[in-house]
């Protein structure tokens, strides 16, 4: 460790790192383009420019390593002036056109402009036409006149995901990023270009002009959309007073985390969030001859377990089957196992999971369910659905989700469960399997209720709702400790878990692998 | 047919790129063999250097798209390429490239139909003692008019 000084602040630092994250370290922010953390620094885009106390010229804080006692200053009058000039250059040749631009709001240089910026024009030359408009990967649109060449793109697809799709060709004044003959860039990454583009010169064709940046909200979420569980971000829309929209989720970006997912998400997890909004059930359905009758969450709570209770008055609580899935997050897992393994020594529990894909090398596991190892880690074994001891040894079937409908067909499911008394389904979106039940629960998504995941390296993350629960829909958790109070077997022990995080608690001190684990 | 380097090219090549701790730091030698053996560099061309050295085709495209002096296109058996930087504009190059696109009848880029002579413009020749000046495959003419011009091309025959 050694000692330098940023703008007069003494910092302790490491020998080997840069003024950068060195002022980083100390919360002072150094104005930088073509720099970002996950590669080495490139110093092209020269924003980054600092004063060394003894050196003659600025120098860049993103390359230059610290020296013990070395003195720098950010905010000097020298730094200021060279800030405009290089934002004079890079704007010489940057078109203006943030209103209609898809990064305004949240744009480097827009902010920088506003900061350091805001200089007469002083070149007489009219700014270069290019090309403003054109496909060069699956979701990307480029816009070479935006570009200031930083080459965060071509570095991401040269040492992220070693594809190399794109390049700088030309020179100079006509230096362009493109793409070889007309290869687009293809990788199951590519999202992440635009995320790291600091301008408007890579826009997401999948989120280019369906609102703006500042409309949107974001909160921290967890992937559900295969085992590795990389951190994101679910940036909503809460809509306006006077209209509502017909979606609340508008992009899903990464969240820094070196523990699971680095800077990066995958594609698959970027682009597929229409789930969150499409297709959802927001009413408790009762599906009788006379066609539906309405019923609240209490009288429902009360209904189950009385039917619950019965069976296991009688002793016959082998009757009850239950289909689970990895969905579930690890609290209601825990309590499902509680409740009908342990209590009520329920043996038929089956799960059903969204089919296998195929993995990648990076980040992209071949399991497309969040909690697979959690549900392990449990002492659940995660046995597959046999429909016809199923429809054998069934009076009551409670299943949670509708992968079922992924691995047979309807005829199939129909004829298994039309044997069965009563069936009831814990679902979040409707379809056709909802019409064989007696009963449909409406439930909120990961991205809407609070909980814990382990993903497939052991990791346990605990996540929050971002978006407000729909209608009725409830967290499986809630509708669990309800029911467990309700069936009067062991009241005082489920009447202490009024959150996640107090069932997770539990979970600590009863399973060895959950100790300590939640964060 | 895919291109192929001849042995002695071959030869010469593995000599360069022999001198460098990563085999891509030879890649501008290896695109200047490259250069004489073809004539000019293509994609086919650049895929047979990026194979060579270990890269991408799209590095090598990288690099050919920057330096002018690679030919991605087949160029004449006279290359021409005269001096439109500062120097020799102020002797009157502008009116010299006219005079050579009436002549020979092609734009700047282009090769005249019997395949003989390339137009193209250059930065900087490194000669302004001489502007305005040209260079014809690898030999300077300087202190040029448009007689001048007519005699050296007259003797190209």
């Amino acid at each position: 460790m050694i000692k330098i000084f940023i703008d007069e602040k003494a910092i302790e630092v490491e020998k080997s790192t840069t003024i950068l994250k060195a002022a980083e370290q100390a919360g002072i922010d150094i104005p930088h383009l073509c720099y970002h953390p996950a590669f080495p620094p490139e110093g092209t885009c020269r924003m980054c420019l600092v004063e060394i106390e003894g050196l003659p010229s600025l120098e860049l804080a993103c390359s230059t390593q610290v020296k013990d006692g070395m003195k720098v200053s950010t905010k000097s009058e020298r730094v200021i002036e060279a800030r405009k000039g290089v934002l004079e250059f890079l704007l010489a040749e940057h078109p203006p056109d943030c209103p209609i631009c898809d990064k305004a709001g949240e744009c480097s240089l827009q902010d920088y402009y506003e900061e350091y910026g805001q200089f007469e024009n002083q070149f007489n030359e009219f700014k270069e036409k290019r090309e403003k408009k054109v496909k060069i990967g699956k979701n990307l649109i480029r816009d070479m006149e935006r570009c200031i060449l930083c080459r965060r793109c071509v570095r991401f697809l040269k040492e992220v995901t070693k594809t190399q799709e794109l390049g700088v060709f030309e020179r100079g004044i006509h230096s362009e990023i493109n793409i070889l003959d007309g290869v687009l860039v293809d990788n199951n990454y590519s999202g992440n270009l635009a995320e790291i583009c600091p301008v408007g010169a890579m826009t997401d064709s999948d989120f280019r002009f369906k609102t703006r940046t500042w409309f949107l909200k974001k909160g921290e979420s967890i992937c559900p959309l295969c085992s590795r569980g990389c951190s994101i971000f679910i940036e909503y829309h809460e809509g306006f007073s006077r209209f509502t929209l017909p979606k609340r989720v508008y992009r899903i970006r990464s969240r820094e985390n070196h523990k699971v997912n680095g800077f990066w998400i995958c594609d698959i997890g970027r682009y597929g969030y229409s789930y969150i909004d499409e297709n959802r059930i927001d009413k408790i359905i009762v599906n009788n001859k006379e066609g539906g009758e309405t019923i609240t969450w209490e009288k429902m709570v009360i209904l189950l377990a009385e039917k619950i209770k019965r069976l296991y008055y009688i002793k016959k609580t082998s009757r009850i089957a239950l289909i689970l899935n990895t969905w579930l997050s690890n609290e209601e897992l825990f309590l499902i196992n509680k409740i009908f393994r342990n209590d009520l020594s329920v043996e038929n529990i089956y799960f059903t999971d969204p089919p296998e894909g195929e993995e990648d090398d990076l980040l992209l596991t071949s399991e497309r369910s969040p909690n697979k190892r959690g549900a392990r880690e449990i002492g659940l074994d995660l046995k597959p659905i046999n429909l016809e001891t199923l429809a054998d040894k069934t009076d009551l079937l409670l299943i949670f989700g509708s992968f079922m409908f992924d691995q047979f067909n309807l005829a199939e499911i129909k004829s298994a469960l039309d044997n069965i008394k009563m069936k009831i389904i814990f679902a979040t979106h409707s379809n056709e399997m909802n019409s064989l039940v007696d009963i449909v629960l409406p439930m909120s998504l990961i991205a809407e209720k609070e909980g814990s995941l382990t993903n497939v390296d052991g990791i346990v993350q605990r996540f929050s709702p971002v978006l407000m629960a729909q209608g009725e829909c409830q967290p499986e958790w809630k509708v669990l400790v309800n029911l467990a109070k309700e069936l009067e077997i062991n009241f005082r022990y489920y009447s202490q878990f009024s959150s996640p995080e107090a069932i997770l608690d539990e979970m600590g001190k009863k399973i060895s692998f959950f100790e300590k684990k939640s964060e | 047919m895919s291109p192929e380097f001849s042995d002695r090219t071959k030869k010469r090549i593995d000599k360069i790129v022999a001198r460098y701790p990563r085999k891509e730091a030879a890649i501008l030698p290896v695109l200047h063999l490259t250069q004489q053996e073809f004539g000019h560099i293509s994609d086919e061309e650049e895929k047979l250097v990026a194979e060579l050295l270990g890269i991408k085709p799209i590095e090598v495209r990288e690099v050919v798209t920057f330096y002018t002096m690679l030919n991605q296109r087949p160029v004449g058996k006279y290359h021409i390429q005269i001096c439109s930087n500062l120097s020799c504009s102020l002797l009157g190059a502008e009116s010299l490239i006219d005079y050579l696109k009436e002549k020979l009848g092609i734009e700047l880029g282009e090769t005249t139909e019997d395949k003989k002579f390339t137009l193209s413009t250059v930065e900087c020749l490194g000669a302004c003692e001489q502007a305005p000046c040209m260079m014809i495959n690898f030999d300077y003419y300087g202190h040029l008019d448009k007689k001048k011009i007519d005699e050296i091309l007259d003797n190209l025959k």
